[in-house]
């Protein structure tokens, strides 16, 4: 690949980073006071972006979609451009908790393509990996919470809806309170998992150099994340609570302790 | 000592005789120096619109009940006017009617929380006229904690009796704090007025007023600090608003589940109460299938109060409990302290005969060498103290055994006669 089209390229990451901390920040306090700075930093970072690509294409002499960091460097640049239309014509906003860390990923991932030197320590590639499991751990509990909240708020709710007033829902919390639990460990597993993966494909990169993309460790790690962006974005962008939120949360759940057992079984492989 | 409790409730008395016997605020000090001038030892004067009661304690020798006759003929003219409606409890009922006053069992609205507090206040004035520091203070503190402990045990004050209250109460259960919560009454029902005043009490601060009549809106939003809201327009601040209280006379619909599905999309799906307390209703029943809003109406309401009033009864099964085993307790150290001076001037008078022995003993030995002076006087000592301990036993626990009993005054009395206590 061209040095100065992955220059670009960083350079378009490091701007849509600005967009990550909002959508994370929208998340943990709920208040989108970045927004507008992160959007005009998505506006500077889809140019650079585009220079990348047609860069890439020049250099290579074909169409820039020809291994998987090229596709998902397109890709994400589709998405932001996408993102943008649709804040230019219907002012769509919560889409942005969304799609800033999507597009944020998919071009950290593609920024990661050129091999670089392996760690120069053994520690630092220890405590690296060290952080990044317990990060992961750390946003699973969250998850955990989450979802058992969101039961009860759906366990609640129900006895609300039927006016049933047995003894056992008194010692059911109140829902605002279910609603207030469900956001900020939500938020916070957010936050967690999102630095968790950064970390990770960081890490992998440094440790398998190119070949890092092939793990399917790696694979089942994008999909628990995607989920948990997902759930994120129905929660924060569209509302949703009750069924729906509980049932996403469970899945999320399922996925994340699959996650879980994917690295406890490639783990011995991992940490030699 | 004795105790007695005099009274009249809501259960022995109508209101008319009620409102004869009760005391004003002002008027407590009176009555209770009277009662002291009367006899009593201690006096407590309990007066509330459910219930007027006089608690007083007596020496033995006293007549509790003379004392009481005399007061109530000197301060309302004549006991025979309420004598048929009169309770009148000593010893041991009348502890246990205190504690189940206290913990709220003997209320009208058993666990309503206010008698507490009529309680607490009719004792301060009697600790600060001086008219209670003995056994009636010891029984109505010990009720205090029984009145805490009952609350703290069961759940016999959660839950609310009434619809207003059950409406707060569903509130709370929504949306935890109703600090900075919103509410819109539509109409001008007297129903839902009081249901807003209690959710305004209870922290809603937010309050919208809309109404037909412009005017009737504006005085019900005064009342409220609140916004009077202009009747055509105020499903569209709807989206802003989390609690609806509905009591206006419409005679159809006016809020179907088409518009609040449109409300609480716009509302991201944060959840809505919906109190319809209009008859007929003013919201469509449809409008509780759609998701996070609960509309409740009068029927509903009522069902959760029937709910809560059964709970309620459950609950003071347990605190009747509670109060048994209380006043079991309050009798054991009632009688204990009876006998307690009895037990310690014997215990005295047998500790003064073997000092006085000791002393005696040793004087008869002074050709004994310090060291072996001292040996011996501890041996005595102990042999002594041994024996007193032995011979002290079988009164003690007699006394003991015999405390509170009204048979064994006999068997204190002798006791006390043989030791000359």
């Amino acid at each position: 690949m061209g040095e100065s089209s992955l220059i670009w390229l960083r350079v378009a990451a490091g701007l849509y980073s600005l967009g990550l901390l909002d959508a994370i920040i929208t998340v943990l306090r709920r208040r989108e006071s970045l927004f507008r700075p992160a959007l005009g930093a998505f506006g500077i970072g889809a140019l650079f972006h585009l220079v990348s690509i047609v860069e890439q294409g020049l250099v290579q002499n074909h169409f820039p979609a020809n291994d998987i960091f090229e596709t998902m460097s397109l890709c994400a640049w589709v998405v932001t451009v996408a993102f943008l239309a649709i804040y230019w014509r219907y002012k769509a906003e919560s889409l942005s908790v969304f799609v800033f860390p999507l597009v944020f990923v998919l071009t950290l991932v593609a920024a990661l393509r050129n091999p670089v030197s392996r760690w120069q320590s053994e520690a630092v590639r220890n405590t690296w990996l060290t952080i990044h499991i317990v990060l992961a751990l750390l946003a699973y509990a969250a998850l955990l919470f989450t979802a058992v909240a969101a039961v009860v708020y759906l366990l609640q709710e129900k006895q609300l809806k039927k006016k049933q007033t047995r003894s056992f829902y008194r010692l059911f919390p109140p829902l605002g309170m279910l609603d207030e639990l469900i956001s900020r460990s939500l938020g916070a597993g957010f936050a967690l998992i999102t630095t968790s993966i950064i970390i990770g494909i960081v890490w992998s990169y440094i440790e398998y150099g190119t070949s890092w993309i092939d793990n399917s460790l790696i694979t089942t790690s994008f999909v628990t994340w995607g989920i948990y962006l997902a759930l994120v974005f129905f929660r924060v962008g569209a509302g949703w609570r009750g069924r729906k939120a509980a049932i996403l949360a469970i899945v999320a759940l399922c996925c994340s302790a699959i996650t879980w057992i994917a690295h406890l079984r490639l783990e011995s492989r991992f940490v030699q | 000592m004795k105790l007695l409790v005099t009274g009249l409730s809501h259960k022995t008395a109508p209101v008319h005789l009620r409102e004869k016997l009760a005391v004003s605020e002002s008027a407590l000090p009176d009555a209770l120096h009277e009662l002291q001038n009367l006899g009593a030892t201690e006096a407590i004067i309990l007066s509330t619109c459910n219930r007027v009661e006089i608690a007083l304690s007596a020496p033995d020798h006293a007549v509790p009940g003379a004392i009481m006759d005399r007061f109530l003929t000197g301060w309302q003219g004549s006991a025979n006017a309420f004598e048929s409606h009169l309770y009148r409890l000593e010893a041991r009922e009348a502890i246990q009617h205190m504690f189940r006053v206290a913990a709220s069992l003997d209320s009208m609205v058993v666990g309503e929380p206010q008698i507490l507090g009529q309680l607490k206040t009719a004792y301060s004035i009697a600790k600060s006229e001086g008219s209670v520091g003995g056994l009636l203070e010891t029984v109505m503190t010990r009720a205090f904690s029984v009145a805490k402990r009952v609350r703290t045990e069961t759940g016999i004050g959660q839950m609310a009796v009434s619809v207003s209250y059950a409406a707060v109460e569903l509130a709370r259960k929504i949306f935890g704090s109703l600090k900075g919560h919103s509410v819109m009454i539509i109409g001008s029902g007297k129903m839902g007025e009081l249901a807003a005043k209690h959710l305004h009490r209870s922290g809603a601060n937010r309050i919208f007023v809309t109404n037909r009549t412009r005017e009737r809106a504006e005085q019900m939003a005064a009342v409220f600090s609140g916004t009077a809201v202009d009747y055509t327009r105020f499903a569209s601040i709807l989206p802003e608003i989390d609690i609806v209280i509905a009591s206006s006379g419409a005679p159809h619909y006016i809020l179907g589940r088409e518009e609040m599905q449109r409300v609480i999309a716009a509302r991201k799906n944060k959840p809505m109460f919906l109190i319809d307390i209009a008859v007929p209703r003013n919201i469509d029943p449809a409008v509780n299938d759609v998701e996070g809003v609960f509309l409740y109406d009068v029927d509903d309401l009522e069902g959760v109060v029937n709910s809560n009033i059964r709970e309620r009864s459950k609950q003071a099964e347990q605190a009747e409990a509670i109060v048994v085993e209380e006043v079991e307790r309050m009798m054991s150290r009632l009688k204990l302290d009876e006998v307690t001076p009895t037990i310690i001037s014997l215990q005295e008078q047998l500790e003064n005969i073997r000092a006085s022995e000791v002393v005696r003993s040793m004087r008869k030995m002074p050709n004994l060498a310090t060291e072996q002076q001292q040996q011996v006087k501890a041996q005595i000592e102990a042999l002594t103290k041994s024996i007193v301990n032995k011979i002290a036993h079988g009164p003690i626990s007699e006394l003991r055994r015999n405390a509170g009993d009204p048979e064994g005054v006999q068997v204190i009395d002798a006791i006390r006669k043989v030791f000359h206590l």
